[in-house]
């Protein structure tokens, strides 16, 4: 019956049940990250509901950040300072690159789908390491910038080429940080599933996929 | 083999207590952490406040605390920057939303905690560096402050992201068995829906600050300069300043952050109310939708604030509509509360004066601003004053009301003991006359000061009369100001005090997290998980006892009937 116990209570049986400390083994539900007090909370099934609703607010989050940048470009390209920005080449590869990856992640969660876990893990690996060649690629395309004398203080066109790579690649880190989590991480312990996880993390990554599309066509159309 | 990768439990056992204390992930160990935060930030703004008005009263007089810098201008720029910093973002939007919500969010739709409590962690402690990083840019030199307050208010904006993420999650996921959302409170609407409204706004505040950061310490070229301004309409390039865009952006965010504030403050006002008047929220189906529709029409009224800095001429029209249709859901909510009280059998606790409070000062601000929301007269008749008149009663004042009076109210459910009642009655009448006193003659003020058709002598009569409205003003600060040291005593009193224990459920009040201890326990619910039988406001019955808490199962009411 709820209401009926006080705290001091409460600690008293925490106390017994860890004794008396934070050193014990942490409840197998704890799956959220981070249960930094050390008590023991009562077993409930966590539905993995939150990780999809999580994702899909933090896209439209994200979403809102960009084009706030984009409407801001659209406003500023009219000025007479805007000198337009040529789009290496590299730009090109690295979408194939990008969007290739968005394809293994797929085949991936195919093959964990028809749980073959050793085939997931495969392409699960090619995605990252396609992903990493894509950040490798857009950091490879600022060095010929620079070296053509374009910097991100020449011109507002500069400023904006320089800032739409720069926090889609971030974005994208946290993307491959993302990938690299659910490929190491044991999953017997947790309350979700890999098969969650990885779905959760692929919306995200499609997502980013989606987004350099966008702001490559902005960047060639709008320039 | 199983291994645990969490993260969690990683304190060493005996050494770090405190640091795990501290770093706590628990919703109400943080919502706490929150409210401090916002305690120590009110104070602070407040005796800002008050230095301001004595500098505006005697420009020459040394003020003891602030002799040790230069007094210029700049530093009373810097001042009310720091004033405005520190009530916007770590009083008005930290204490009702972060504060009461991370505490009373989960508690009230029966979860045991936040959907991600590593993230709201996380959140709380970006909230304080970019406290401690706006206090800082006070003491710098202006142009080195700049940019120390606009990189603070880029992680404030990812702090205020990443909560917001969180209210969202928990309150569509986490809701206990039986909790539909017609069953929601009111107060978790008004913690949803500004969720989302700050999901929207805070991403672009944080692309904003990202750019002008950019701009200022790498020299980007996002909102330089006057060849910008040169292909721009002649109405633009009339008002001299350069940084029109910036301007977009920021009030894209600043104005929808107004109702950021409010909105939580709406629920906790139309919970109080209804709980004290022993009623049902009077149209609660209304007041839920007028909620979302501040939310919705907040989030486009964000060219309202550039009636002054050019745009397309109809432009301004088209805000000027909206910001005014803003008055019809406010009208909802302000008919719902009166309709409350309405033959009701109001209980009149400081917690129920504060709300009433709240109202009054709604009203009063809010008729300010339906002239405001003219955009053709907000700039020929009114100058300064009227608008900083307007906002703070509207905003500042009636929201902190709003988070007085769900302190009183949840003070047992915080510590387990409630806050002395008389010494609150005072503290209310105090402040109450004090904050008229204050905003009432500066509404005056800024009408006066504008009369520039006025012929000459009557000009010189018209700043006489300035002059003694502004000596009223700054007495009634300080008035208001010293009425706060009853409300410190009363709080710090009350916590000092070896503590009584507390009933559950002081105020016969409906909701979940009455169901429960006072101070909530650790575990919320215990085992076993509630489930909910009916909406949040069954208050009506012959006699104050005669109420339906939501967890209470029919067959359990009947017994408890008899």
């Amino acid at each position: 019956m709820p209401g009926t116990i006080t705290t001091p209570e409460i600690e008293l049986i925490l106390e017994k049940k860890n004794g008396g400390g934070g050193g014990d083994l942490p409840p197998a539900g704890g799956g959220d990250g981070g249960d930094g007090d050390g008590k023991k909370r009562p077993n409930r099934p966590v539905s993995p509901g939150r990780y999809y609703t999580g994702i899909a607010v933090g896209i439209v989050s994200v979403l809102m950040f960009f084009m706030a940048l984009a409407s801001a470009f659209l406003v500023r390209k009219g000025g007479a300072d805007w000198v337009p920005v040529r789009i290496p080449a590299l730009l090109w590869f690295n979408t194939v690159v990008l969007v290739g990856s968005s394809g293994t992640l797929e085949l991936a969660r195919k093959r964990l789908g028809n749980s073959d876990v050793l085939g997931f893990r495969k392409f699960w690996t090619v995605t990252t390491v396609l992903g990493v060649a894509f950040l490798i690629g857009q950091v490879v395309a600022w060095r010929v910038l620079v070296k053509e004398g374009i910097y991100l203080a020449s011109n507002p066109a500069s400023s904006f080429f320089y800032i739409f790579t720069g926090a889609h690649g971030l974005h994208l880190i946290g993307g491959v940080a993302a990938l690299i989590y659910v490929a190491r991480r044991n999953f017997d312990a947790a309350q979700v599933t890999r098969s969650v996880a990885a779905e959760v993390t692929s919306y995200y990554w499609h997502f980013m996929d989606a987004l350099w599309l966008f702001l490559l066509a902005l960047l060639y159309l709008g320039k | 083999m199983v291994t645990y990768d969490d993260g969690g439990n990683a304190w060493p056992a005996t050494s770090s207590r405190l640091l795990s204390r501290v770093f706590s992930t628990r919703h109400k160990t943080i919502g706490l952490q929150y409210l401090w935060l916002s305690l120590a930030s009110v104070l602070a703004g407040m005796v800002l406040s008050a230095l301001l008005r004595v500098h505006a009263s005697w420009p020459n007089a040394a003020i003891p605390f602030l002799s040790d810098f230069e007094s210029t201008p700049e530093r009373f720029t810097a001042m009310r920057l720091l004033h405005g910093s520190l009530m916007v973002f770590f009083v008005l939007t930290a204490a009702p939303q972060l504060g009461f919500g991370n505490f009373l969010l989960p508690l009230q739709i029966g979860a045991e905690e936040m959907a991600f409590p590593a993230l709201n962690c996380l959140s709380l402690w970006l909230t304080v560096v970019s406290l401690a990083g706006m206090t800082a840019s006070f003491f710098r030199p202006p142009s080195q402050g700049i940019d120390v307050w606009l990189a603070s208010a880029a992680i404030f904006s990812l702090a205020a992201l990443l909560s917001a993420l969180n209210f969202t999650v928990t309150t569509i996921e986490l809701r206990a068995k039986g909790m539909t959302l017609p069953r929601l409170p009111v107060t978790v609407w008004a913690w949803f829906v500004n969720a989302i409204l700050s999901m929207l706004i805070f991403s672009v505040l944080l692309a904003g600050c990202t750019t002008v950061l950019s701009d200022r310490v790498l020299g980007s070229n996002f909102f330089s300069t006057a060849a910008f301004l040169a292909q721009q309409p002649q109405n633009l390039v009339r008002q001299v300043s350069l940084s029109v865009l910036w301007q977009r952006v920021f009030w894209y965010f600043a104005q929808a952050e107004v109702y950021v504030a409010m909105l939580p403050c709406f629920g906790i006002i139309t919970h109080l109310v209804a709980t004290f008047s022993r009623k049902p929220v009077w149209k609660e189906r209304l007041v839920v939708l007028a909620i979302c529709g501040v939310g919705l029409i907040g989030f486009c009224v964000w060219g309202y604030h550039m009636f002054a800095t050019g745009m397309n001429p109809y432009a301004p029209l088209v805000f000027s509509v909206l910001a005014s249709s803003l008055g019809v859901p406010a009208a909802f909510l302000l008919g719902s509360w009166l309709g409350t009280l309405w033959n009701g059998r109001v209980q009149f606790t400081t917690s129920t004066l504060f709300a009433i409070g709240f109202i009054s000062l709604f009203i009063a601000g809010g008729l300010s601003g339906i002239f405001l929301a003219r955009h053709d007269l907000s700039r020929a008749a009114v100058s300064e004053d009227f608008v900083i008149g307007h906002f703070h009663l509207v905003m500042g004042v009636a929201a902190t009301f709003a988070i007085l009076a769900g302190l009183f109210f949840w003070f047992p459910k915080l510590f387990g003991c409630r806050l002395n009642e008389p010494l609150g009655k005072t503290h209310f009448w105090l402040t109450f006359a004090g904050v008229y006193c204050i905003f009432m003659p500066m509404h005056w003020l800024g009408l006066l000061t504008q009369s520039t058709l006025l012929p000459e002598a009557q000009r010189v009569a018209v700043a006489l009369a300035g002059a003694s409205i502004r000596m009223v003003v700054t007495a009634a600060t300080i008035w208001t100001v010293a009425a706060q040291t009853l409300f410190v005593a009363n709080f710090f009193g009350t916590l000092l005090r070896a503590k009584r224990a507390e009933a559950d459920n002081p105020w016969q009040a409906t909701t979940l997290e009455w169901s429960v201890a006072s101070p909530a326990p650790e575990e919320n619910f215990g085992a076993e998980a509630p489930v909910v039988y009916r909406g949040a406001y069954e208050l009506t019955g012959s006699s104050r006892e005669q109420f339906a808490p939501q967890h209470l199962s029919p067959e359990l009411l009947a017994q408890k009937a008899r």
